[in-house]
């Protein structure tokens, strides 16, 4: 299975004490390294006041993390984890490999585009040499 | 070229065409007594749109065809960043008086290649109050994405960044 990138993003309670949160952050780290997978990144985005009233809470301590992994096991085992951890109220999960790819995909059809664009209009003599170097380049 | 003597001899010969010459002979046909300044004016958004439906019918049809035409043609292709001057003038007819402003995709003009759910405040502007996301023809974003859009506006939804509905 090829690799895969997910998103992870969780809220807790706001009035988790930050070292639980920490703690919490820890034990997804540790099953995360267990199947061999990745941690992108990891982010505290601290309280934040929620769009909607989630468990009567409008506020709630957001974490976000970034995962690489070909195990798609190890999101069932972190979903479940966070299922059972009290302080969480919310989580979410989301595959993003295939956007990213798109992303990359088009970022670079955009660069060779702009790369061969500035020499078009510019040298109206002699065309044929930019075309030949943009090919080249290509 | 200020009182051309047969109306119907321009636009049958360039039908799509981007030449302003037939357009100013139509619209000076259809109004003589128009001072050349008004005439000038309506031609640059009249000028490819009047010209196919002009050989069918009168000069004084034509001039209506005219004014219909330039509001139908840039709301077709308007997804695209198209360098349209616009519907100029539109400004004979009694109900289509109002002179729309064409919108733009501002994801097109940012050159985003990827909506991020993450950012609320990217998202906001393009749901309603209540939470319901705007359509494309109010925002004027392209179609392709309008559809990254959705899925970022339903992602961000889901982890509580952006409502449902609003609450009370």
């Amino acid at each position: 299975m090829e690799e895969r990138l997910y998103d992870l993003i969780f809220i807790c309670r706001p009035d988790t004490p930050e070292a639980e949160v920490d703690k919490l952050v820890a034990t997804l780290e540790h099953t995360v390294a267990d199947k061999s997978a990745k941690i992108e990144k990891i982010e505290k985005w601290g309280r934040k006041r929620m769009a909607y009233r989630v468990r009567k809470l409008r506020e709630g301590f957001y974490v976000y993390m970034s995962i690489r992994s070909n195990h798609g096991e190890l999101i069932k085992e972190l979903e479940r984890r966070l299922k059972v951890a009290d302080p969480v109220i919310k989580y979410l999960t989301i595959r993003i490999d295939e956007e990213m790819k798109r992303q990359q995909k088009l970022a670079k059809h955009r660069e060779r585009r702009a790369a061969r664009r500035p020499r078009k209009p510019a040298p109206t003599s002699a065309p044929p040499a930019g075309e030949q170097t943009a090919s080249a380049a290509g | 070229m200020a009182d051309p003597n047969v109306p119907q001899q321009p636009p049958a010969a360039a039908p799509p065409a981007e030449s302003s010459a037939p357009a100013e002979k139509t619209q000076a046909a259809s109004a003589p007594a128009a001072t050349p300044s008004s005439a000038q004016s309506g031609a640059p958004s009249g000028a490819p749109s009047s010209a196919p439906s002009g050989p069918s019918r009168g000069p004084s049809s034509g001039g209506y065809q005219g004014n219909r035409g330039p509001s139908r043609g840039p709301g077709g292709p308007g997804g695209g960043p198209g360098g349209r001057p616009g519907p100029g003038g539109p400004h004979k007819r009694g109900k289509r008086n109002y002179v729309r402003k064409k919108k733009v995709c501002r994801f097109c003009v940012d050159r985003v290649d990827y909506i991020d759910y993450k950012k609320a405040d990217i998202l906001a502007p393009f749901i309603q109050e209540r939470g319901k996301i705007l359509p494309r023809r109010m925002t004027g974003t392209c179609a392709r994405h309008q559809r990254w859009l959705t899925v970022a506006i339903k992602r961000a939804q889901n982890i509580a960044l952006l409502p449902f509905a609003a609450e009370f």
